[in-house]
């Protein structure tokens, strides 16, 4: 029964890792009041680089996951320059960004299909926590990208937004940019800056996915968890530890599915496959439904100026 | 929202005062050009002949009558999904679900294919009631959650997308799994076929083209069309109005899921005949991309669907010299980004400086327009305005 | 008073020499002249729409200029936003105040300024804060968040923002229009004092009293040209209006008076809650009758708006009685009112009252469409629609070669024209018509204000919401004063007294006529 408790939590932690990553990337983004729903294909493209990179150029897995995230980069100064310098629409662009990650990782990675990532990132004990029965293993057994998107991304993330005068400049950009820029703050910049590097954090996940948690190429190595961490922004209010804990039920349930099927539970495969969407749409709708009407817009935490570009009525 | 953009030398950028449908149309074929470009010089760096591939598919999707016919079956999912997306374009909300609305509706319409026995046009019919009725409640949920709460419908209809396919997978898997004969996992074939037209061609295409026509016309000459329009527009105007805003959400999303159910049902009845979890080639995608190119505008997007769709096919025959539908989703995810930028490109026009900006000197006759639109007038009341005399004192 | 004593005769501080600047379709600015001297108040004064906003906007670098130039102490500077602007000690207070809802008070003042510690802990923030507002003399609750705030105080905070930033030109761009007169004259003491401490304060303002009551000097702007600039002392409200609109002005109003005739509109002990959940309207009875303007004056935000809804649909009254001609409509939708005869120039002309990509046509056919003509069973005849707004236009005196056109081609007066011609049309028994003339240009001001008593001149009733006491004084037969959600007040045109009303909009009770 422990044993079961273990695999179950560890998994989870795991499975939700890589929602972390991009979830923290586009809590950025959106703080600032950019929303990049290219996320999945920026994930895909990040899975992609590090397989290439282990498996094709024989690189070491920190180099893979270094290049991963430049992709990621570069497709996010690519993405915000569309959506911030010309102000494109958001939606439209997130779609065929999303649409051209996705197609073009899977073009890249047809002849890398199935063959386990030479170089990955393997457990790494932390020593006495990691002896604590049951969660101990399962919390403090994980390989470091892990502990980064747990124990090192949210807590960075929650100080530079409420502690740090930069924070401040960011979460007035994506509340009202007219009334940051008043005040002198760059706000093409900020959104600029943190678009591009959300999508680095989305590369990054995605490398987590075929550099560590599978750790191999599929058509379907990312099935959709670029769209859930976007997902769980909004349940998680755009909160960084709310998040977490969206990403740690995701993980829950998708590990769950795994469990089942390594004990045969008498459940299909397809509809194990089908509970972590449900269970995010059921995440969604949640918050919702406990918040009275009347006072949403005001204690909702979504950035007032989310996915509209900004002019300064210039002349 | 109005100002210019920056300033090179004599002409410098300008938002256009009055919107012109040319620009967009001619930024959207740039946009599907440029894409086209980028795409074949990857191609040609990745070591294929781009020259000579895209020539041999120009000639046998345009040229070969075998060709024709196949793009506008392609054309059918594509325009449908396309006009489920259209229409919650219109009031501002994003059904990217129609992928999976595509997926049910085929998966309604198999289920009476394959367990209700009756004549060919009754069960075709109830087939095709049965696919729209799976499209619409596939898009409830989503749409309840944004008419009550807000909620966010491009992410609740996308997730849907997925669990559509799983749970297309377990039919096809278990169920109604063809266990005699087939080559591909599928499930056993459906009986009733629609009428063909030539080739491979069935009536479906028609019945896609009318939906399009029928979609135009209500949305130009109906209550319902004006009223979406408006809600599309702003919808706090269109409270102040007195419109049901939070029905017709509801009833526009269930008509979109409605509209990519019934290209569900085309499939199974018209190219497929069978349920299988590639039913879908990622049309209903592609159908976003359809309506963003037409701009939401149904008569429009027949055209683009069929152009498409010879793009699709045209990567088909390419298949067999190494590309595949992946590299198509790429191409068109690359178009769908330049389309999205020429459409705020359509919204600046090149001017040059004006002389006074140069060196401004002052006219005496520059007329400022509001001033000169209200005559003299005295600041009293009302009944018996006389015009004043016009004295400007203009010491220092 | 709240004049200096002193003649203007500080040392020159800004300079701003033969100012361009031009918008699609408008020149806002047409070769500029202004100079402001240290230790002043300086007046800019002019109607909407002539330039002077534009002008302080390009002063504290929010606009560039097309042409000119901008001299501080004699040095010539370029603003590449308002960042550079902040710093060379020139700040803003704008008429919508760049403050962010949703953070505090002490989140809002250290918002990109410099001295903000880079890494802090609310409890800091906080005592920051206190100090700062402690030795301006202004108080706030500073771990409130902005829109909980009344204007007032969000105004205050507005202005200790800019002044931290080590503003020496302080520009407030119509800072009266959300307050009440009292609060309107704690503004002008801190205004004072401000110059006094070596200063300069720009009041951008379309009030001549205003003008007269606190400027040293005063800068007159008329279609993008400044038309004069004089010391206050100089000048009387009267030969300002002429330089303002420039021609001869008499401030008299002279109105026919009429007798009203049947009841049009009952409001018995109406009560309304706002969007928030909480008490907006209080035991409101109000009588309107056939032929009469009656108007509603008070500062924004003490139930004006809700009465506004509630009497055009927009919000059900959870206790009292309504009724339009006898009929009762509590609960009833804005469609039963517009059948009843009940027409609505909302305040938020672009947000509520037009769709503005939209055309033309589909903007005037917004409250009748569903009749036929235009309407026959679930079509929409286009061709009916086109001839209805071919009329409206027309008749709303707007020259508009094509219909098609989105809405927001027109000019804001243009809008307004149509908007309230497709109203009256609508509220043949009653109009309510909210901030009707806000931003327009004096020609359409005028207009609209004519179409409003034309049609108590047909036997129409008005319900008149307005912050521009002004108008509401000069423009309606009878007067209530609305004060936290209820009626504390309400005169006829002859008995009603400028100050009094203005007593009883600030909250005090009526204890006859008692100076400031």
């Amino acid at each position: 029964m422990e044993a079961l408790a273990t695999t179950v939590i560890g998994s989870a932690i795991g499975a939700g890792a890589a929602i972390v990553f991009a979830a923290m990337g586009e809590l950025l983004a959106e703080h600032t009041g950019v929303m990049n729903i290219g996320l999945e294909g920026v994930m895909g493209m990040g899975a992609v680089i590090g397989i290439i990179a282990v498996n094709g150029y024989h690189t070491n897995a920190y180099v893979a996951l270094l290049a991963a995230i430049v992709v990621g980069l570069i497709l996010g100064v690519i993405y915000s320059t569309a959506t911030v310098l010309i102000r494109a629409n958001q939606v439209l662009c997130g779609l065929g960004l999303s649409f051209l990650g996705t197609g073009l990782s899977r073009v890249m990675g047809s002849s890398f299909a199935g063959s386990p990532a030479s170089d990955r990132f393997m457990p790494v004990k932390i020593p006495l926590l990691g002896d604590i029965p049951i969660i101990g293993p399962a919390l403090f057994n994980q390989n470091i990208l892990v502990y980064a998107a747990y124990l090192i991304l949210p807590p960075l993330i929650t100080y530079v937004l409420y502690r740090t005068r930069h924070g401040l400049s960011i979460r007035a950009v994506g509340e009202n940019p007219a009334a940051a820029d008043a005040c002198g703050i760059a706000v093409q910049r900020l959104r600029f800056l943190y678009t591009s590097l959300g999508s680095g954090f989305g590369a990054a996940g995605g490398a987590y996915l075929t550099l560590a948690y599978t750790p191999a190429w599929t058509e379907s190595v990312v099935a959709g968890r670029g769209w859930i961490a976007i997902a769980l922004v909004i349940f998680g209010d755009w909160k960084p530890l709310f998040v977490i804990l969206g990403a740690v039920l995701f993980g829950g349930v998708t590990s769950l599915g795994f469990v089942s099927q390594a004990r045969g539970w008498p459940i299909r495969s397809s509809w194990l496959a089908m509970f972590p969407y449900l269970a995010t749409i059921l995440l969604m709708l949640l918050p919702r439904l406990f918040r009275p009407r009347t006072r949403q817009q005001k204690l909702s935490g979504a950035p007032a100026a989310l996915g509209k570009g900004y002019y300064r009525e210039e002349g | 929202m109005t100002g210019s953009l920056s300033r090179v030398g004599a002409w410098r950028l300008q938002r256009r005062a009055t919107s012109s449908q040319w620009a967009r149309v001619i930024f959207t074929v740039i946009a599907v050009l440029l894409g086209l470009l980028v795409a074949g010089v990857v191609i040609q760096l990745t070591g294929h002949p781009a020259v000579v591939m895209a020539r041999r598919a120009v000639q046998v999707t345009f040229g070969t009558s075998r060709g024709i016919e196949e793009a506008a079956v392609l054309a059918t999912p594509l325009l449908l999904t396309g006009l489920g997306v259209a229409l919650g374009l219109r009031m501002g909300l994003w059904n990217v679900g129609v992928e999976g609305q595509l997926f049910m509706g085929a998966w309604a319409a198999t289920g009476v294919g394959l367990f209700v026995r009756g004549p060919e046009p009754l069960l075709l019919t109830m087939m095709f009631v049965a696919a729209a009725l799976a499209g619409a409640l596939w898009v409830l949920i989503p749409a309840l959650a944004r008419a009550q709460w807000n909620i966010s419908e491009i992410l609740t209809t996308l997730l849907l997308n997925f669990v559509a396919i799983y749970w297309v997978t377990y039919f096809t898997m278990g169920p109604w799994r063809d266990t005699v004969g087939a080559v591909l996992t599928a499930t056993f074939k459906v009986p009733y076929t629609l009428p063909r037209l030539v080739g491979p061609l069935t009536i479906g295409i028609l019945i896609a083209i009318f939906i399009a026509i029928l979609l135009s016309f209500a949305l130009r000459h109906t209550r319902w069309g004006y009223e979406i329009s408006i809600i599309g527009g702003n919808r706090r105007a269109a409270e102040f109005a007195g419109m049901p805003v939070t029905r017709h959400i509801l009833t526009t999303l269930l008509l979109s899921g409605g509209v990519a159910g019934i290209a569900g049902a085309i499939e199974i009845a018209g190219t497929m005949h069978r349920l299988s979890s590639t039913i879908s080639n990622g049309y209903g995608y592609l159908g976003i991309v359809v309506c963003a190119l037409g701009n939401a505008s149904p008569v429009p997007m027949i055209v683009i669907a069929y152009l498409l769709a010879s793009l699709l096919n045209a990567g088909i025959v390419l298949q067999t010299q190494g590309l595949s539908v992946n590299a198509m989703l790429a191409v068109n995810g690359l178009i769908l980004i330049f389309a999205a930028v020429g459409e705020m490109a359509s919204q600046y026009q090149i001017v040059r400086k004006e002389p006074e900006e140069i060196s401004p000197v002052p006219s005496s006759h520059q007329e400022f327009p509001a001033a000169s639109e209200g005559k003299a007038r005295l600041r009293h009341g009302v009944d018996n305005p006389a015009p004043g005399e016009d004295r400007v004192p203009t010491d220092e | 008073m709240f004049r200096s004593q002193r003649p203007p005769d500080g040392p020159i501080v800004v300079q701003m020499k033969n100012v361009w600047k031009r918008f699609p379709g408008v020149v806002a600015n047409r070769g500029v002249d202004l100079e402001l001297r240290a230790g002043e108040v300086h007046a800019l004064l002019g109607e909407n729409g002539a330039g002077k906003t534009t002008l302080m906007n390009i002063l504290a670098g929010l606009y560039r200029l097309d042409y000119g130039e901008i001299r501080l102490e004699g040095r010539g500077v370029s603003f590449r936003g308002p960042a550079d602007a902040i710093e060379a000690g020139i700040g803003m207070v704008h008429q919508h105040f760049r403050l962010v809802d949703k953070l505090t008070v002490s989140e809002n003042i250290h918002l990109g300024w410099k001295e903000t510690p880079w890494r802090f802990s609310k409890a800091l923030l906080t005592r920051r804060t206190r100090t700062i507002f402690g030795e301006l003399g202004l108080n706030v609750d500073c771990d409130a968040r902005i829109w909980q705030l009344s204007t007032g105080e969000q105004q205050r905070v507005e202005i200790a923002r800019v002044l931290t930033r080590g503003a020496r030109v302080l520009i407030l761009d119509e800072p009266t229009s959300v307050l009440t007169p009292i609060e309107a004259r704690e503004l002008f003491r801190t205004i004072r004092s401000l110059a006094d401490g070596g200063r300069t304060v720009v009041l951008i303002t379309h009030k001549l009293d205003e003008v007269v009551d606190v400027s040293d000097r005063v800068s007159i702007l008329r279609a993008g040209k400044r038309v004069a600039t004089k010391p206050t002392v100089d000048c009387d409200q009267r030969l300002l209006a002429q330089l303002m609109v420039g021609e001869d002005v008499l401030l008299e109003q002279r109105r026919q008076t009429r007798t009203p005739g049947a009841i049009i509109l009952e409001l018995d002990e109406a009560e309304a809650e706002d969007d928030r959940g909480q008490v907006a309207l209080k035991h409101i009875t109000l009588c309107i009758r056939e032929g009469e303007i009656v108007g509603v004056a008070g500062v924004a935000g003490n139930g004006q708006s809700e009465l506004a809804e509630v009497l055009t649909g927009l919000r059900p009254i959870r206790r009292g009685i309504i009724r339009v001609h006898g009929q009762d409509l509590a609960g009833r939708s804005p469609i039963a009112f517009v059948r009843a005869g009940v027409g609505h120039i909302p305040e938020d002309r672009i947000g509520r009252g037009l769709v503005e990509g939209a055309s033309v046509i589909d903007n005037a056919i917004l409250r009748e469409y569903r009749d036929p003509p235009i309407s026959r069973g679930f079509r929409l005849d286009s061709q009916a629609a086109f001839q209805f707004t071919q009329k409206l236009v027309d008749e709303a005196g707007v020259r508009l070669p094509n219909l098609r056109l989105p809405v927001n081609h027109l000019s804001g007066g243009n809008q307004q024209r149509l908007l309230a011609k497709r109203e009256i049309r609508v509220g043949s028994h009653l109009l309510v018509a909210v901030h009707p003339t806000r931003g327009l240009d004096i020609g359409a001001t005028d207009e609209v204000r004519r179409s409003l008593i034309q049609h108590r001149g047909t036997g129409g009733a008005v319900l008149l919401i307005s912050e521009d006491l002004d108008e509401v004084l000069s423009l309606s037969d009878r007067v209530v004063v609305m004060y936290a959600g209820q009626i504390v007040g309400e005169f006829t045109s002859s008995n009603a007294d400028r100050e009094e009303v203005g007593l009883l909009m600030g909250g005090s009770k009526a204890e006859g006529k008692a100076a400031i």
